[in-house]
Order: structure tokens, then sequence, then C-alpha cells
């Protein structure tokens, strides 16, 4: 069963390095052409379609993933996240188009993806009777190790998320928190190169939430990749890139401040020592800040790139300045006329069948 | 593969562990049976009252198979409720395995209610020797077998656990019934003698029984190869419906919803 060096799969960890990543993999690309498989995507959908009968959940979706990317995946009940969850985790096939997982199809090469995927699914998969040691270890021999192999992976990972101390009472008398770090223990054991989070913090308390997402981010540091989906905009943030998904579509996809920037960008706010001068100089730079008000009030694309350098050279005194961002929920407000958790503002969903009618087989 | 069912195995005894207090209420029905049932029916029986409990004890050691065996199957259909199944079908396991390896685990607990079963033997005048035990013994792993591949075959299809009773009184108890557990199919009408071809239950009971009191309805060969062709079709049957999880499957079925 190892099926690594079968598989062409690059040994594995030898990416996870903290801080510069992207820096190592290139170097290293460069530096050997074996390694070429190292900066094949994390995740690559192209053309992805899929039909339920005549319901069409996905209407052709196309997204990459690098490696050691922390991507997530936003969007209304019913917009085709847990769809496309479900085909990158090997648990549906498309209708059309193809899924890659490490350059592996998730249909065609079913177990080499299994193997290098962890998958934390929104509701619980964990057997409750059974401690959360006896949990781990089976889940262990279902991914095909030895048993002393398995008990060991699974003490390992128990010290690493510290769960030690409560491995061996039946899962049901953890809290809310500790099961849910079990679930991430329980997607860990394969070692995997990618972790798939689903809502996986639906319901904890902000305590939990954050100590799960310290962990996550521990991860991500060490190279793994993490592709979550997640109805919390501050979890939202903690991601590289974000795909906004509606109606089996992507509507929008770039990092949260470049998303924000789309609205219309974040908004710069001066206080100085003389607001006409300052006004009047941020004009002849074609800054030119908004109308009226009792205040400078800019709009920028990318607020946090031009703040630094229009602060050393405005030639008045700043007393003040706050930047403001637009939500994430606002841009996903702007982008399909509807809020995240599914509320129509205005009732305009666009009744797109035409591509995919004649049934893209 | 192994691995797989291995894992299954293992899942499923620690379970079974966990209730083990299960093996001592599974005793009830039995012995309900045996001493119960038996005892009235034999005093009214031509063969007398311990004869009749000596003859029906290798029957109700076959209805405690199959119920211990179709309700350890039973657990295919919690499984999917709990999720836990969603992580194992996300592992890189064969479906088969899943299916075999359920179909192994409930085969081990229904063979050890049988064992706590045998110790009541001398109550109801059965005694064999070692000879004998070995047969015995040979007989029961093959029904235990057998059973749980037909829970395994019903449950992996059943979304539900309320459907369990239905099944039970309409496929379970007829099989039952029809085996010739209570009573000798020698005497029994024609048409349940031939039904009693048909009935996997009857086979085992009869494997039993010969095993015990020396004599059989069916020819020896005739019953292993019918519960061998019964254990491989209904093995096929579940391994199918397991594969047919890869989408909309009935294993995860409980977790999408496509309203829009």
């Amino acid at each position: 069963m190892e099926a690594n060096t079968a598989t062409g799969l690059p040994a594995k960890r030898d990416l996870r390095r903290p801080g510069v990543r992207n820096l190592v993999r290139t170097v290293r690309a460069a530096a050997s052409p074996s390694s070429a498989a190292e900066s094949v995507p994390a995740v690559e959908v192209c053309g992805l379609r899929k039909h339920y009968g005549k319901v069409e959940a996905l209407r052709g979706l196309d997204l990459t993933v690098q490696p050691g990317e922390k991507f997530a995946l936003l969007g209304p009940n019913g917009a085709g996240k847990t769809t496309l969850f479900s085909i990158l985790a090997t648990l549906r096939t498309p209708t059309a188009g193809t899924a890659r997982v490490f350059g592996q199809d998730v249909v065609a090469a079913r177990d080499t993806v299994r193997r290098s995927m962890g998958i934390v699914f929104q509701e619980p998969a964990i057997e409750h009777k059974l401690s959360g040691r006896d949990n781990l270890l089976l889940m262990g021999l279902f991914y095909g190790l030895p048993t002393a192999q398995a008990r060991r992976r699974a003490a390992e990972i128990l010290e690493q998320l510290n769960l030690t101390a409560a491995a061996d009472r039946p899962a049901t008398t953890l809290s809310g928190g500790q099961r849910r770090k079990l679930e991430l223990a329980r997607a860990l054991v394969s070692d995997p190169r990618i972790l798939f989070l689903d809502e996986a913090t639906l319901g904890l308390d902000v305590d939990a939430r954050r100590g799960f997402w310290a962990q996550i981010r521990t991860l991500a540091a060490a190279g793994r990749t993490v592709f979550f989906t997640t109805h919390y905009m501050e979890e939202a943030e903690v991601a590289d890139r974000i795909a906004l998904i509606d109606a089996g579509r992507i509507v929008a996809l770039d990092t949260p401040r470049a998303l924000k920037a789309k609205l219309g960008g974040g908004v710069i706010r001066l206080q100085t020592e003389d607001d006409a001068q300052a006004r009047a100089w941020l004009e002849s730079r074609q800054l030119p800040p908004e109308a009226g008000g009792t205040e400078l009030m800019l709009v920028h694309a990318d607020p946090a790139a031009v703040l630094p350098e229009l602060l050393r050279s405005l030639p008045v005194k700043v007393h003040r300045v706050t930047v403001s961002e637009p939500s994430l929920e606002d841009v996903f407000l702007k982008l399909t006329g509807r809020g995240l958790d599914g509320n129509a503002t205005t009732t305009s969903v666009p009744a797109t069948t035409a591509a995919g009618k004649g049934g893209a087989a | 593969m192994i691995r797989g069912i291995y894992a299954m195995v293992v899942l499923d005894l620690k379970r079974f562990w966990l209730e083990r207090t299960r093996l001592v209420a599974g005793l009830a029905q039995p012995l309900l049976y045996l001493f119960v049932l038996g005892a009235g029916l034999g005093a009214n029986s031509q063969q007398g009252g311990g004869n009749y409990q000596r003859y029906i004890f290798p029957g109700v050691l076959a209805l405690s198979l199959l119920f211990t065996a179709t309700f350890a199957a039973i657990t295919i259909v919690f499984d999917r409720q709990i999720g836990f199944f969603k992580a194992v079908l996300v592992a890189p396991v064969p479906r088969s395995a899943i299916a075999l390896g359920k179909i192994a685990a409930g085969a081990l607990q229904a063979f050890a209610q049988g064992l706590i079963v045998l110790p009541f033997a001398p109550l109801a005048g059965v005694r064999f020797g070692i000879l004998e035990g070995a047969e015995l013994i040979g007989a029961m792993l093959l029904a235990s077998v057998t059973f749980s591949a037909i829970g395994v075959a019903f449950a992996s299809r059943f979304t539900s656990t309320t459907v369990f009773p239905i099944v039970s009184n309409a496929v379970l108890l007829p099989m039952f019934f029809l085996s010739g557990a209570l009573y000798p199919l020698t005497v029994a009408p024609h048409w349940m003698q031939l039904a009693a071809h048909l009935d996997p239950v009857a086979y085992a009971v009869d494997l039993m029984r010969g095993a015990l009191l020396g004599t059989f309805f069916f020819p020896v060969p005739l019953s292993l190869g019918a519960l061998a062709l019964i254990i491989s079709l209904l093995a096929w049957a579940s391994v199918r419906v397991f594969n047919r999880g890869e989408d909309d499957s009935s294993l995860g079925a409980t977790r999408f919803s496509w309203r829009r």
C-alpha cells in the first residue's frame, strides 16, 4: 500500500517549511526537474459540472489552489459548496469537467487522491461510543497502517493536538471543541498533504473556534494546503484566497483584500492640520477626496498600498487616519444581490440554464 | 483489502464489546423458545417433552444466531446516521472490504452469542461428544456467516432502522418458521418441504441438528453447497450496494440536500 512510489507523488512533506514556502518551491523546481511534481496545483478544477436530475448544482466551475495555500469557499446554502466539496472528497463523480488533487484525477485515481487528503466534515464523523484514541487507531487501520504503527500515529496526533488527557474517554463525554479537535485529529491520521474542512467549526463558541483555527494555522504554516468552507467571516479572512460561489458558479475569486477592494476599495479618512491644503494636494496627485463632508474621505482600491506613501508626502500634518474596509458580506451582497445567509435583498436570481441544458455527459 | 476487512471487524468488535451486556439480554429469546415454548409444545408432542426440547435445540440456536447477526448488520444504518462511515468512505478502503468486513464482524458476534447459548444444551437434554461438538461448531460458524450475509444484504439497503421490525417480521420469522427449526420437516406438508429448499435457515438448522442428532433432512453436500452459494450471492449483492455509494450513495446519502 505504499502508493507514493507507485504514483510518482513527491516524497511526503519535504515541502513543508514555514514562511517562505513559495520561494522554497521555486528554488526547488528550478534546482531539480524531478521535483517538478511539487509545482502541480494542490487542487485544479476545470469546467466542473454536476447535475442531480434536473437540478444543476455546479454549472461549470474553474479554480486552482496552490500547494500550501489556505483557500476558502464562501457562498450561501445551496450554492454548490457541498457538491464541490463532495466531488473533491471523491464521494461524488462530476457530470462533466475534471477535478484533480495534486495532479491526480478524483475519479480515475481515486485511491491516490484519498491517501493525500484529510477531511473534516460538517457533521460528526467519529464513533462517539469509542474513545478518541480508538477512533484514531481505527482510522489508521482503515488507511492500511499495521496495528502498532496506527497506535503510534494515534498517540502522536493526540499529543500534537493537546488531546492526550481526554484521549481515553468515550468521545461522547468530550466538549464540543474537543470533539471538533478530535475530528481534525482523525483527518490528520493519514498525514495528508491537503486538509479539507467543510464548515468545520459550525456551532462552536468563539473560544473553541479560535482554538481550532490556531491549530489549522499551525498546520498550514507547516506546509499543508487547507481548503475550507465557512459561514464565519472572520474565518474566511484567514484564507490566502477566497472563491465566492453562487448558484453553482464562481462569482469572484481573489485574496480577501482584493475582493473587498472590488467593492470600490477601502475607505481612508484623514484629519489634518489644514484640510483645505491637503485636499488641494490630493487632487493634484489624482487622489481626489469625496466631495463635501467635514472630513477628507477617499475611496481607493487598495488603501494599504497608497497610505504609507501618502502619509510621507502629504505636506500638512496629519492628526488622525482611519482606514475601513468593506466586509466580505458586503462584497457578496454586491455581486449576487444576496447575503451569504441566502436571504435575497433583491430577488434577482438569474435563471441561467441555457449552457448546461443539452446535458454535458 | 484484507486490512480494510480487518479494520471493519476491529471497529465492530470494539463496539460490540462496549455492549457486551447484550450477550446476556440476547439469551432471553432462545431460552424462552427452548424452555417455555419447547416445554409447552413438547408436553403435547408425540416425542415427549424432553425429546422435543432436544429436537428444537439446534433450531433455537439458529434463531439466536439469526437475530444476533441481523441485529449486528443494522449498525450499518446507525453508522450512516452518525457519519463515521463518511470518514471511512474517504479512506482508501475498497467498498467491498467494508461490506465483507461487516459480514465477518456480524458473523463473529452471532457466533459469540451462539456459544453462550450452548451451555444450556444439557438442560434441554442435549449431550454431545467432542466430534459432534466440533461438527456443531463448524455448522454454527457457517450458519453465522450465512445469517450475517443476509443481514448485511438487507441492512445495506435500508436508510432507517425503523424498517428493521418490518423485515424481521416479513422475512426473518417466515424463514425461521419454514426452516423446520421447531418441527421435523419430514412430517411437514409437501409445499413446506419444497419451500424449505429455498430457505437458507433450513439448511443451517439441518446441519446443526444433524451434527447433534445424527439425522439429516437434506444431504450434507447439498446443505454445504446451498449455504456457500447463498453466502457468495449475498456477499456479492452487498458489495454491489456498497459500491453504488461512489455517487448518491446509500451510505452517504443522509448528508446531502439539494433544496435551492
